[in-house]
């Protein structure tokens, strides 16, 4: 069959299936409106199949690459529409954060303990090593920072605990931004074959470990511990976690075991996107609690302990029992 | 034996067993998308710092916030809830898909904006550029991780009739793709200049026997007659 012939047996068909995707393509904005197309919904996959089917005839003819443009962009209208993601629903979310995410976080229980060692291991040497040499914090801190952190955790500001100045509101954005971004960056440089990944998680062990020891040290421990322990059970389980989450990545790409690397690659890249996104919530709690609760002066250091204990509970337990038993997964 | 082709475009078989071409898209395009996003986002965070700025303390916080919407969210949300476009690659007409056509995902979204980081390195996407030109699909690290591609949208062409209403008989024994060629010519040409559409006909001077305009022409009687214009 001659392409003319072609195109006029089936042009009324390419039209009305056009039109149908004009006007029933977007499933939200068609909703309740009366299908007027000639085209009723269910017919469409047949529809759709007529138009590949069609596409194939014409490619295998060799007609003219403006009519195959014509009906594969038809057709890929067509396939979008058909094999679109199903939109996010407030149950399925629910459903992530309380069980999925959990899960997923067990089931690469090993990278997480990596993870966790790199991160604690350096924290509690630097905190030991400043207790036994506190001269060590000057090889790390130059004396600016040194200051600016012991003006902010001293005992004799009576106004906020573990800030110089700003309001609960600003040291919001503060936390959600920087820490956040650390975390969302420890994931993504594991790409690097693991060596961002391990190198942020030594640097934030070392940095914090630090800070701990230094304030210990000087004696200024009450106020900073007071103001650590309420955001410490989010805040420093999410570092583990995008950790976790960055060492699978470098790992799956240096020894992608039984597949190639970029398989290897992409089941990585989907358990991290995971893995992220629960620690991006995790991050938030962890900044409201930072900004509103932690700073609190009045609060006195049982009451913190009381909370911070019931928080980490919460975490752990919401980590390691979360969604055990059922396996229903989309 | 088939030569491979020129084209950059991938292919990809659909469950109803056709070939979806999708045209990926290189490094040019995507950095000016990219530039036009980043002008965009200035922007709104600036007139957002600006009008925050007055509210003080909780204004700044919010501000901060705003900040890392605009530079985590607003990729990822824009690709999955606007058919894989933000604002610079609708301008520029580019689109994210799943790498086997579909439309994206939130977890391949959130994978490859996330992946951004690396690809920055060591300085201005030096990674992702040298990703891209290295791969045969425009890829940068992102997206081979999370298994997308840019594709460039399809600009609807309308098919111009034949200048020419002459018909001339083709030659037998012309392959599928050599006759798809000659169709296309008949349609794509009268959107050349005369003395280009002499250049290209006069390549195909043994086939027509004719050279100049007179070739030109029986290139155009030829696509009529494989249109089945009689």
């Amino acid at each position: 069959m001659r392409q003319e012939q072609f195109v006029a047996r089936h042009q009324g068909e390419w039209s009305a299936f056009e039109h149908w995707l004009d006007l029933r393509g977007d499933a939200r904005r068609s909703r309740g409106q009366p299908n007027d197309t000639g085209i009723a919904d269910e017919d469409m996959p047949a529809r759709y199949r007529r138009i590949c089917d069609q596409l194939a005839l014409a490619r295998k003819r060799g007609y003219s690459p403006q009519l195959i443009a014509r009906l594969q962009q038809l057709m890929q209208r067509g396939h979008v529409l058909l094999y679109r993601t199903p939109p996010p629903r407030w149950r399925l979310a629910l459903r992530f954060v309380l069980a999925g995410f959990p899960r997923q976080v067990r089931q690469q229980a090993a990278a997480m303990w990596i993870s966790m060692a790199l991160f604690v291991l350096p924290l509690v040497i630097m905190f030991a090593t400043l207790q036994a040499r506190p001269e060590v914090i000057h090889s790390i801190m130059s004396p600016q920072e040194i200051a600016g952190l012991e003006r902010m955790y001293d005992p004799g500001n009576e106004e906020r605990l573990g800030r110089d100045s700003g309001t609960d509101w600003q040291m919001f954005g503060v936390y959600v931004m920087n820490n956040t971004s650390i975390g969302l960056r420890t994931f993504a440089s594991g790409l690097l074959g693991c060596l961002g990944t391990i190198y942020v998680l030594i640097a934030n062990g070392i940095g914090i470990g630090a800070v701990f020891g230094h304030l210990q040290q000087v004696g200024f421990s009450d106020t900073l511990w007071r103001f650590v322990v309420g955001h410490a059970p989010f805040e420093l389980t999410a570092i583990v976690l995008t950790g976790g989450a960055g060492l699978r990545l470098g790992y799956n790409l240096l020894a992608p075991g039984r597949r190639s690397r970029v398989d290897a690659l992409v089941e990585a890249g989907r358990i991290g996107a995971r893995i992220c996104l629960g620690a991006a919530l995790m991050f938030l709690i962890a900044a409201f609690i930072e900004a509103f609760w932690s700073s609190i002066e009045t609060v006195p250091a049982w009451g913190k302990f009381t909370v911070s204990g019931v928080l980490w509970t919460l975490v752990l337990s919401w980590l390691l029992l979360g969604g055990r038993g059922n396996t229903d997964e989309a | 034996m088939t030569r491979a082709k020129l084209d950059t475009y991938r292919e990809v078989i659909t469950p109803e067993g056709v070939a979806l071409h999708l045209p990926a898209c290189g490094p040019v395009p995507r950095a000016l998308a990219w530039a036009i996003d980043l002008s965009v986002r200035l922007g709104v965070l600036l007139v957002m710092l600006m009008g925050l700025g007055l509210l003080g303390g909780f204004g700044q916080g919010v501000g901060l916030v705003v900040m890392f919407i605009i530079y985590w969210i607003y990729p990822i949300a824009f690709e999955v809830l606007w058919n894989g476009q933000t604002l610079g690659k609708r301008a520029l007409g580019l689109r994210v898909v799943a790498a086997d056509g579909g439309p994206l995902g939130w977890l391949p979204a959130i994978t490859r904006n996330l992946l951004r980081v690396v690809d920055m390195l060591p300085f201005g996407y030096a990674a992702g550029l040298i990703a891209c030109l290295s791969d045969k699909h425009g890829r940068r690290l992102g997206d081979m991780v999370a298994r997308t591609l840019v594709v460039h949208v399809g600009r609807e062409h309308m098919p111009s009739l034949a200048p020419a209403q002459g018909v001339y008989p083709v030659p037998p024994g012309l392959q599928p793709d050599e006759q798809a060629a000659l169709a296309a010519f008949g349609e794509r040409a009268p959107q050349l200049t005369p003395a280009r559409q002499v250049e290209l006909g006069d390549i195909l001077s043994p086939l027509t026997q004719a050279r100049g305009h007179a070739g030109v022409l029986r290139l155009y009687g030829m696509a009529n007659w494989l249109m089945g214009r009689r």
